[in-house]
């Protein structure tokens, strides 16, 4: 889990970028927001000097206040523009070869199922950006997953930024459904004033306050009095497969609702498998 | 034509393990299959009843379903979980603690390996380790050397069987030391099962023909070109062994002696 991991999103898309006013309104955004931004920079119609010019621009007005700048799908701009992220598309490099190019940077994918969100958890990705959730003008093919996609998403155990149709009236429901953060185009780059649009957003969000753990060995975060009954559903186990042991005691199947977890738990998930 | 006739065979009793009868002496492990519907059928043909099961974390990206019991039913077979992996009495303490809380039973095959490259037992701390558990009120079946002394101290220490090896785990060397086994048998009360070592019918007949309770099998049939049909070897193997123990050898002697009449030659 990244604890800072920025919970608001501004992408960007080839019409925002061709607008001319991008760099202004990042800095607007980034004066309202602060640590709570990120920036992606996504467009398909710059090659990599005037992306990578573009990228270097935004990183610039945004950095003063804490924002984050997140290139899509080209690791070496990122690496280059001092992104803090970026995010690897469905065509995209894997994330372990995105980590050669950039070894420091943090990697998501863009996911639209179940299905992708667990292959972005295997090859070990930061976190996904999931979507479409709403129907979207900028995918207007894109079936809307809803939450029940943000919540199928979120159970693959990485940090979710969901995107397609968020407004600050449809965050809440979102953040509820397990996304720890949501993106935008429209709603924050067309808004007559999109730092106050960001500080809707940001108004609109409900508070994730989340544990880490380490689950099976692997460093895991869960919100804030999950308990392990929690735990198990979020992770799709059924209760009676699987042994529970919680900081090396044994928890019952009929206890597992009584445990809330904590910061630094460690917690083992045993099964039976074929041996001698 | 020949017809096959059935026998009148000698009347066995049933294996009594911790308090729990079982009828087939072969017990059969459920690792290294390469995959589950071959691990499935070998167990049926093997006629087993006993199947001993890993202890492992739950792969968390559930792309894959890898836990046996979605591919063996637990209503049809005792599940025996190994501690199989562990280096330490601690460390074993643990995994069958974890085993018991799946819900099955109390029983738990003890391992303690001392060494990587051979699987031997850490014979000190197999013995913590069964002395501990059985306080605990697990039936212990401890996994260990053919020595007979090691054997004595697990019974002491409240194991319900004591499992001295053939040879060492997944070698297939056979029964290299039927001298220890019988010696083993013939001092102590609990069941012995002869684990690891066999690699084929031939294996398990010679084994069993010492007079020990049962014997345990994991690679010999995994790992065999066709493993249903060598688990169907290995039922006939054990079967034949078992019978020939309670049948009875003839004396081994260094001399000759004719199987047909001397008297009633032609002059």
């Amino acid at each position: 889990m990244i604890a800072n991991l920025p919970r608001l999103h501004a992408v960007t898309d080839d019409r925002v970028v061709g607008d001319g006013r991008v760099v202004e309104r990042a800095a607007a955004m980034a004066a309202a927001a602060g640590p709570a931004l990120a920036v992606h920079v996504r467009t398909r119609t710059l090659e990599g000097a005037a992306l990578l010019d573009l990228a270097r621009r935004v990183k610039d007005a945004i950095a003063p206040h804490g924002s984050w700048l997140v290139v899509n799908d080209r690791a070496d701009v990122a690496r280059a523009a001092g992104a803090q992220a970026i995010v690897s598309g469905r065509a995209g490099l894997g994330v372990r070869d995105v980590r050669r190019v950039a070894p420091l940077i943090a990697v998501a994918r863009s996911v639209h199922d179940a299905a992708g969100a667990r292959a972005a958890a295997a090859e070990e990705a930061d976190f996904v950006v999931a979507g479409a959730v709403f129907e979207t003008p900028s995918h207007p093919l894109a079936p809307a997953g809803g939450p029940d996609l943000v919540g199928a998403a979120a159970a693959a155990g990485r940090q979710v930024i969901a995107i397609g149709g968020m407004t600050p009236a449809n965050a809440s429901g979102i953040i509820e459904a397990g996304a720890w953060g949501v993106a935008a185009i429209r709603a924050l780059w067309d808004a007559p004033d999109p730092a106050e649009a960001a500080r809707l957003f940001l108004a609109a969000l409900p508070a994730t306050r989340t544990v880490a753990l380490v689950v099976n060995g692997e460093s895991r975060a869960v919100s804030e009095g999950t308990t392990l009954a929690g735990l198990l559903a979020q992770l799709g186990l059924d209760p009676r497969a699987v042994v529970v042991e919680h900081n090396r005691r044994i928890v019952r199947r009929d206890g597992l609702g009584d445990v809330a977890l904590a910061a630094g738990d460690a917690v083992e998930l045993i099964h039976f498998v074929g041996g001698g | 034509m020949v017809t096959t006739v059935t026998a009148p065979t000698v009347q066995d009793t049933p294996l009594e393990i911790g308090g729990r009868s079982f009828h087939s002496r072969l017990l059969v492990g459920t690792g290294k299959y390469k995959d589950n519907a071959t691990m499935v059928r070998a167990i049926e043909a093997s006629g087993a009843e006993i199947v001993t099961v890993a202890v492992r974390r739950i792969s968390l990206d559930r792309t894959k379903e890898e836990g046996i019991l979605f591919h063996l039913d637990p209503s049809r077979f005792f599940l025996l979980a190994n501690t199989a992996g562990c280096y330490t009495a601690e460390d074993a303490m643990r995994y069958a603690r974890l085993a018991r809380e799946a819900g099955f039973n109390d029983f738990i095959k003890l391992e303690v390996i001392g060494d990587q490259q051979t699987l031997l037992p850490d014979v000190a701390g197999l013995q913590e380790a069964a002395k501990a558990l059985a306080r605990e009120g697990f039936k212990v079946m401890a996994y260990t050397n053919d020595d007979l002394i090691t054997a004595l101290r697990l019974e002491d220490a409240g194991c319900a069987a004591v499992m001295p090896l053939a040879s060492p785990i997944g070698s297939g060397l056979g029964l290299l030391n039927p001298f220890n086994i019988r010696t083993i048998k013939a001092r102590l009360k609990v069941p012995v099962i002869v684990d690891a070592g066999v690699g084929t019918a031939s294996d398990a007949c010679a084994t069993m023909e010492q007079g020990v309770d049962g014997i345990l099998m994991n690679t010999a049939l995994a790992e065999a070109r066709d493993p249903v049909a060598m688990a169907h070897a290995m039922r006939l193997g054990t079967e034949a062994g078992r019978a020939a123990y309670l049948a009875g050898r003839m004396p081994r002697r260094e001399v000759a002696v004719p199987s047909s009449p001397s008297r009633g030659m032609l002059s």
